[in-house]
């Protein structure tokens, strides 16, 4: 009873879910030639918590759930948002993609506890070397 | 501490040779030039676990002073700008190891010379936006 009570109550707490913003003009996708394998992963294992096009599941909006995601995303978006790619400067762009090729090669991203949920987001080793391949190539054509 | 003392000694974080004749300074790897004062700070407080053959796994994988010059120019800039990002944000040195060597901890003043050698390298190396 008191559990009920307690979990009714901690619905007022404000969770800090970021707001959702469908167009961004500074958008990755929007604004490069992106193969499509690739732009699929990256919306479907990155762009929720890594861009302002965040998909909230019903249960997001559920605490204590909600402060959980609410951080992740918070988070997520302030490390790297790909919403506002093209407002970074080369350095930062060589420097996000030489981490993305790091953390998804070592496996530290996506999260696991968001793909536990999220079990479409969990990248296959195919998937690894694609978006690693494309990392590169990218950042390699930056300096040209 | 030993092992950290000697593997100081063994510093050698890719300095440019100036008697390169002209036309071998222009190779694809840039070379460049690590002022003696910064040289100190990385010594003293990053490169006992940012080599080669440090015993800390992490810290090898993440970064490697002395194989700094062998990495593609978009790796040397992207790990420019971490340790711009985390030594200003002062996530590095670690707690842990500062604990162990507090004589290891970057003054303010050391903080703003690493941060300014890393960014300005950066810029250098990095074609014009």
């Amino acid at each position: 009873m008191i559990i009920v009570f307690l979990l009714v109550l901690i619905q007022f707490v404000p969770a800090g879910l970021p707001d959702t913003i469908a167009e961004n003009e500074n958008d990755l996708l929007y604004n490069n030639q992106i193969p499509e394998q690739v732009a699929v992963i990256l919306k479907t294992s990155c762009y929720d918590c890594h861009s302002n096009e965040t998909n909230y599941p019903w249960y997001s909006y559920v605490a204590p759930v909600s402060w959980l995601v609410g951080k992740d995303i918070r988070e997520g978006r302030e490390e790297l948002n790909f919403s506002e790619w093209e407002s970074l400067s080369k350095i930062d762009k060589a420097k996000h993609l030489d981490n993305i090729i790091d953390e998804v090669s070592d496996g530290d991203m996506p999260m696991n506890i968001y793909t536990i949920i999220h079990t479409d987001a969990k990248l296959s080793s195919e998937e690894i070397e694609q978006l690693a391949n494309w990392a590169e190539d990218y950042a390699e054509s930056l300096f040209e | 501490m030993l092992i950290v003392v000697a593997g100081f000694l063994f510093v050698n974080f890719n300095i440019a040779d100036n008697n390169i004749p002209q036309e071998e300074v222009k190779t694809e790897k840039p070379q460049y030039h690590v002022p003696d004062d910064v040289q100190q700070i990385i010594d003293n407080s990053c490169y006992g676990c940012h080599n080669s053959e440090s015993k800390n796994e992490k810290g090898k994988k993440k970064l490697q002073f002395d194989k700094m010059s062998d990495l593609k120019t978009y790796k040397q800039v992207g790990s420019l700008a971490d340790i711009a990002d985390v030594v200003t944000e002062g996530d590095m040195p670690p707690e842990k190891f500062l604990k162990k060597y507090p004589e290891r901890q970057l003054s303010k003043e050391e903080q703003e010379k690493l941060v300014s050698w890393a960014n300005n390298l950066a810029k250098q190396l990095t074609p014009e936006d």
